[in-house]
């Protein structure tokens, strides 16, 4: 009907570009198109009284604008109207028709057929042959990639991954010396071999088939929907974590057939549940996501099982679980807190790191003029100097406290060295409130204010020895900084009801990009308690006050406020604080594809990239894996060093990376990771059809997404192509029936017009 | 006319209660929140503790206009006095000069986390008082008790802390314990008299011939309980500027004094 009406198919419209054959200007057309409609009117306008006085001016009006659509179509045909249109030359060019192989492909749901079946069905029934008659036909089978095979005949659905993007980007770099005018993909639209919850098409796929011009034809297959099931999308959660801290993930899942109703998500490490949350399922089809708090626990590498209780007539019941490893490690990490006097905040911020396994708390606390009080030291000559002077001795804390100390205790070499302690190595420094702090001990006039979250106000009055009462701002609310209570809602009556602070130090105003996280009602006044801010490759934050000591003393017996929060906030400022080695891979699941690229950043003592180490990874792994791999340096990054490796047998694997100074010899320090291996899990999950990524596929390269049963036209579009060997075809549009059509009805209409309302 | 009392009614009530919930928020401020003149702030406060006597049987523990008459104020308060201004002098600590009576009877003990007593061996404890001296204790507060002589002194004196801490032990304490090496490294400890010794010459009181250096430990073994048994550094503070006692044992007594509370502030 549409070709009947408009001549040419409907890809000459979609894809071909409209232009006019005269060689007159196109700005005459308009203006003439303007003048004659204006003439018109100024005719009509003029005569109206005497030639039809009874008409009223509505209807004239309806008469004029039909005659000017007449004259200006009339015009249009003048200037030869046409559609150019690139269309591949025939015989000279190659179909690439790619099946989808993989075992989601098996699933039965295309009018009782597999949906393999219904796919090679098609195929033989008349399409493969129907594109034959002007185009060549190679054939590719598509699972974790693309292969070429001799057709589609027996083809199995047995790959156990797909991945759509790796396929499609090889078939257009492989076949750069062939000319390849369409791509006709047969697929669900599942791709299960790359990270969970993703599922957009890459952009360097995208990239590879735009260099080329490819057009990629989808033909989909499966059910869009399934009527009963629930299913975990993705599991948020940090790759690595200290002993006993509290984790936070973040568990995404969607459901249909189930909105309304209450299931229940846990945690298992083996037998043993960490946690577990009743929920209510959101309207069918939405993304919801739920968090679930809870410890870590031992040091080690383990693989937890996040759970979603499976619920009667649900269709799916292997979609309901996800493994996620994480490592949980139990490093000490050390803090260098400098105070400038005693006072009990010194003491209960000791107490509550010690019950810290992760951390220890190194301190030197001036007693007396010419003395100073050492703790936590891991030799008698540390710190014996005081504050250090050189990088290699500073660099090595992970975070540095700075207490009730005048800056000017602390040397213009020292002051530089705290700037690049936070900007450099990327370490956190805070500061506390104290009579010899922020304004109060001239840091805001300091060389180092910059490194302050605040502008500090002028003047040394803003220590007050006067009850403060705390509470959270919005961004507190959401910091795992401040959470006593897993409750968002408690947790912030819980900080309402806290107990007064014994002093508190007014910090002027944040600076841009500085977040308070908690503030100080004063009386009339709010004051920012705890600022936050990222400085280079490190973070300062500010507690303005000396007196959350209270918290502890006048809480009841046995409350963890106090403690909690200054684990919590010391975890903070050191959890970033990258160390001399710090190990990545480019994956922590792979799902039936064991590549996986290891990385690590190598630094030496002074925290500068080190590019002459030798680094090793140590891999253990399911069934004995016991390898060594020498990682290279990268070319573009110094100081990073890489390797890729494929983990072939499925399982959970655990890394340990270990950089030698190259001069030295001496280990420069070693890293840990672990990442897992799962086959025949992803098929499991997403099993419908996913049309939007197919749609999306065919829009972002010129293509179409086809029905199953309308694929007649496929050979006749599928023509339409600027890639392999094409022509362009100019097509004019004069003598299409629909401009016919169209001067006919407008002159009917007037005419019918006229005869109504008596002005023939 | 019945609208309006109820309008009016209603009002006095909901302006009630939020200056109840305001007062909820605020009504506890003790601590810090004398602006007065006369009104030091620091932040420490040599605070000694007022209790009760098991054998006095006088006016209540409360009534300070008996305070000589009571077991806990003696030497009080030039001994805290005399201690404060050597604190001063050789320390970096913001204290206040003057001391600070607290007692069981509140809460408020717990603003303070130094306390200081002395003559505990006439000390007795309500139920009530001794849980809350306990908490205080775990909560990291620490207890230094001072002036307390002899076999019969330590029975009365332990008979109180096994009310308050029935399940920590009582042990000696050592030279190389942390506590007499915070400020000064007080390896050499000797009797420290009470102001007796001017008189008598004698170091010691009743039968407590040995001084006893010795703490209680909390589940961390933290020291939370100090004793000074056989001893008297309170005298030695206050009769520090008496020609006839001797200095030796007055410093010695005053370093003392400062290794325990640079102890308490530091862990």
């Amino acid at each position: 009907m549409f070709e009947f009406i408009f001549k040419y198919p409907s890809p000459v419209f979609i894809k071909g570009r409209f232009v006019f054959l005269s060689a007159w200007p196109v700005w005459l057309l308009v203006a003439l198109a303007s003048l004659l409609t204006a003439a018109l009117a100024w005719l009509t306008y003029r005569k109206l009284s005497t030639v039809a006085p009874k008409l009223q001016g509505w209807r004239i009006w309806v008469l004029w604008a039909m005659q000017s659509a007449f004259m200006a179509l009339i015009l249009l045909l003048l200037w030869q109207p046409a559609m150019t249109v690139a269309a591949l030359t025939p015989r000279q060019n190659i179909i690439a028709v790619v099946i989808d192989t993989s075992r989601s492909m098996a699933i039965q749901d295309s009018d009782g057929k597999t949906r393999e079946s219904a796919a090679l069905n098609i195929l033989e029934s008349g399409l493969v042959s129907d594109i034959q008659k002007r185009f060549q036909v190679r054939f590719y089978r598509l699972g974790s990639s693309v292969t070429q095979i001799d057709g589609p005949q027996g083809l199995q659905p047995q790959d156990p991954a797909t991945n759509i993007n790796v396929g499609l980007k090889k078939l257009a770099e492989d076949t750069t010396d062939l000319p390849i005018g369409a791509v006709l993909l047969l697929s669900d639209g599942s791709q299960n071999s790359i990270e969970m919850g993703e599922s957009g098409i890459a952009l360097d796929t995208l990239q590879a088939l735009h260099n080329r011009r490819l057009p990629v034809h989808t033909i989909g297959f499966g059910r869009l929907q399934v009527n009963h099931d629930v299913e975990l999308e993705n599991v948020s959660m940090a790759p690595s974590t200290v002993i006993n801290s509290r984790i936070s993930a973040a568990v995404s899942f969607m459901q249909h057939g189930f909105a309304g109703q209450t299931a229940k998500i846990t945690v298992h490490d083996g037998e043993k549940t960490l946690a577990s949350r009743e929920i209510k399922f959101a309207p069918d089809g939405s993304l919801q996501t739920e968090s679930l708090f809870f410890s870590a626990g031992t040091a080690g590498a383990r693989d937890l099982q996040f759970v979603i209780s499976p619920l009667s007539e649900e269709e799916n019941l292997k979609n309901n679980a996800i493994a996620q490893p994480i490592l949980v490690n139990d490093k000490k990490r050390r803090v260098l807190y400098v105070e400038g006097e005693p006072r009990w905040e010194f003491k209960f911020i000791r107490r509550a790191e010690e019950d810290d396994p992760t951390t220890q708390l190194v301190s030197m606390l001036r007693t007396s003029e010419n003395k100073i009080y050492r703790q936590g030291l891991k030799d008698p000559g540390e710190l014996a100097d005081g504050f250090p002077t050189r990088p290699e001795d500073l660099f090595e804390y992970s975070g540095i406290i700075i207490g009730s100390v005048n800056a000017d205790y602390f040397s213009p070499i020292q002051q530089e060295l705290i700037r690049q302690y936070v900007d450099r190595r990327g370490g956190g420094v805070l500061f506390l409130g104290g009579r010899m702090s922020l304004s109060d001990g001239g840091w805001g006039v300091s060389s180092i204010s910059e490194l302050l979250p605040t502008f500090l106000p002028s003047g040394r009055n803003s220590f007050h020895r006067n009850p403060a009462t705390v509470e959270l701002t919005t961004a507190g609310a959401e910091s795992s900084i401040t959470r006593l209570l897993d409750d968002p809602a408690r947790n912030l009556e819980r900080w309402k009801k806290l107990t007064y602070l014994a002093d508190y130090q007014e910090t002027g105003s944040p600076k841009p990009g500085a977040l308070v996280l908690a503030q100080m009602d004063v009386g009339r006044r709010k004051l920012p308690l705890l600022v936050t801010q990222s400085y280079g490759h490190g973070r300062t934050a500010i507690l303005a006050t000396g007196g959350t000591w209270r918290w502890q003393m006048s809480e009841a017996l046995g409350d963890p406020s106090h403690d909690l929060f200054w684990q919590q906030l010391v975890r903070w400022l050191i959890a970033d604080s990258p160390a001399a080695v710090s190990a990545s891979a480019s994956s922590h699941r792979l799902m039936d594809d064991g590549k996986i690229q290891l990385s690590a950043q190598v630094r030496d003592t002074q925290f500068q990239p080190s590019i002459n180490s030798q680094v090793t990874a140590h891999i253990l792994g399911p069934q004995g894996v016991n390898s060594f791999v020498d990682l290279s340096p990268s070319q573009d990054t110094p100081g990073q060093y890489t390797v890729g490796w494929n983990a072939e047998k499925p399982g959970g694997y655990l890394v340990e990376i270990t950089a030698t100074d190259g001069a030295s010899k001496k280990e420069s320090g070693r890293d840990t990771l672990t990442f897992r291996r799962e086959d025949e899990v992803a098929e499991n999950f997403h099993t419908e059809q996913n049309r939007q990524f197919l749609q999306e596929l065919s829009a972002q390269t010129g293509g179409r997404y086809w029905e199953p049963n309308v694929v007649k036209d496929i050979p006749r579009d599928i023509s339409y192509s600027e890639a392999g060997i094409s022509v362009r075809t100019t097509n004019p549009l004069w003598d299409m029936p629909l401009v016919f059509l169209l001067l006919l009805s407008l002159l009917s209409a007037e005419w019918l017009l006229r005869r109504r309302w008596g002005i023939l | 006319m019945k609208l309006s009392r109820i309008a009016t009614a209603s009002v006095i009530a909901a302006v009630g209660c939020a200056g109840l919930r305001a007062y909820q928020r605020v009504g506890d401020f003790g601590f810090g929140n004398d602006d007065s003149p006369s009104n030091i702030k620091a932040e420490f406060y040599w605070s000694r503790l007022a209790f009760s006597s098991n054998l006095q049987g006088l006016s209540s523990f409360g009534d300070y206009g008996y305070w000589r008459r009571n077991a806990w104020s003696r030497d009080y308060p030039k001994a805290d006095r005399q201690f404060l201004i050597a604190m001063h002098r050789l320390t970096r600590i913001d204290g206040r000069p003057t001391e600070q009576v607290v007692n069981l009877d509140s809460d408020e003990i717990f603003n303070y986390p130094w306390i200081y007593a002395v003559q505990v061996q006439m000390w007795s404890f309500t139920d009530k008082e001794a849980k809350r001296l306990r908490e205080y204790l775990l909560k990291g507060g620490f207890l230094m008790v001072d002036d307390f002589h002899g076999t019969e002194d330590w029975e009365n004196f332990m008979n109180g802390m096994r009310q308050v801490l029935p399940d920590y032990p009582i042990e000696d304490l050592q030279n190389g314990d942390e506590i007499f090496h915070t400020l000064y490294d007080v390896d050499d400890k000797m009797q420290i008299p009470g102001e007796h010794w001017v008189r008598t010459r004698r170091t010691y009181e009743k039968d407590g011939y040995q001084p006893k250096w010795r703490a209680i430990r909390d589940s961390k073994g933290r020291i939370v309980v100090a004793i000074c048994h056989n001893m008297h550094l309170g005298d030695a503070w206050e009769w520090a500027d008496d020609p006839d006692y001797p200095e030796v044992f007055a410093s010695m007594a005053f370093r003392v004094g400062l290794d325990y509370i640079i102890y308490d502030m530091t862990h």
